[in-house]
């Protein structure tokens, strides 16, 4: 179990059919616009989502709270761009300038993976389009955990010692 | 396999949802222990416990012996390993996200979306 938090296998997979074209819900997701219209939990803004839709290009995306006290930032790289089609960014906690961070420092669930990588896809259904989105754990040993491997092993002991008590 | 995974998750998060079932689990972190055991602390009738009991055992959280009379009671930790996973605490963030997705996609009208 606690060898789960940084494989690959642990992932979120989520479907859902929307009652729209391709094309939109496409720019749901890419469209600075239309994304800080849905993202993000309930009453939180998104006063910043920069978006260089480009393989290899940046997003850096910042979440604030209701009174605007608390902000998240994460930073990530487009790495599969097909229109209407696959979307693949990584995602990772940072601070404003897309420096990352120590996700346990920016409050993210206890295991959350340094980097995980965001895979959208669609499927045009003619007017209709099924959404599947699979929010995966990037393995800390691919490099671009950088530093955070030792962290999160010493954190999978600590969870499997609280599991077993 | 994911809805399967839903449903179990809503027993485990609905069984946890009860004052009197986190005592009883927090007592059986410390060891296994007969119903009786378990009622005593509470100032509750034993089938009202046992009702609690069941309510646990159906979400998994608690497994019962089967031996005749005593039938002790033991934690099983791992729904609460599932519900402390990241991806199940994001499903439920992308989920709520979508809601608003869907509700953001039903405002507006697509004709006039479609010349950005």
């Amino acid at each position: 179990m606690s060898n789960a938090t940084i494989s690959k296998e642990d992932a979120v997979v989520v479907e859902r059919t929307f009652e729209a074209g391709v094309d939109l819900i496409w720019q749901m997701w890419t469209d600075p616009t239309h994304f800080k219209n849905w993202y993000g939990p309930k009453g939180f803004t998104i006063p910043v989502a920069d978006m260089d839709l480009r393989v290899g290009g940046r997003r850096l995306i910042c979440m604030a709270s209701p009174d605007g006290s608390m902000k998240m930032w994460t930073v990530g790289e487009y790495k599969e761009i097909i229109p209407n089609e696959r979307l693949v960014y990584t995602e990772s906690p940072s601070d404003e300038n897309g420096n990352m961070v120590s996700p346990s420092a920016m409050g993210m669930p206890e295991g959350y993976p340094a980097v995980t990588e965001v895979i959208v896809v669609l499927e045009d259904l003619g007017g209709r389009t099924k959404m599947t989105l699979t929010h995966a754990g990037v393995p800390a040993s691919s490099g671009a955990g950088g530093g955070w491997e030792q962290a999160f092993n010493k954190l999978a002991d600590y969870m499997e010692t609280v599991g077993k008590s | 396999m994911v809805r399967s995974d839903d449903n179990r998750l809503d027993q485990t998060f609905a069984a946890l949802a009860n004052t009197t079932r986190r005592a009883i689990l927090a007592r059986l972190a410390e060891g296994e222990a007969t119903v009786n055991e378990l009622a005593e602390p509470f100032n509750m009738s034993l089938p009202a416990i046992s009702k609690h009991i069941k309510v646990l055992e159906r979400a998994g959280l608690i497994i019962q012996g089967q031996k005749a009379q005593y039938r002790p009671c033991t934690i099983n930790t791992t729904p609460l390993q599932e519900i402390s996973s990241w991806t199940e605490q994001y499903r439920h963030i992308w989920e709520e996200r979508f809601d608003q997705m869907d509700d953001y996609i039903n405002q507006l009208n697509p004709k006039e979306t479609s010349n950005e």
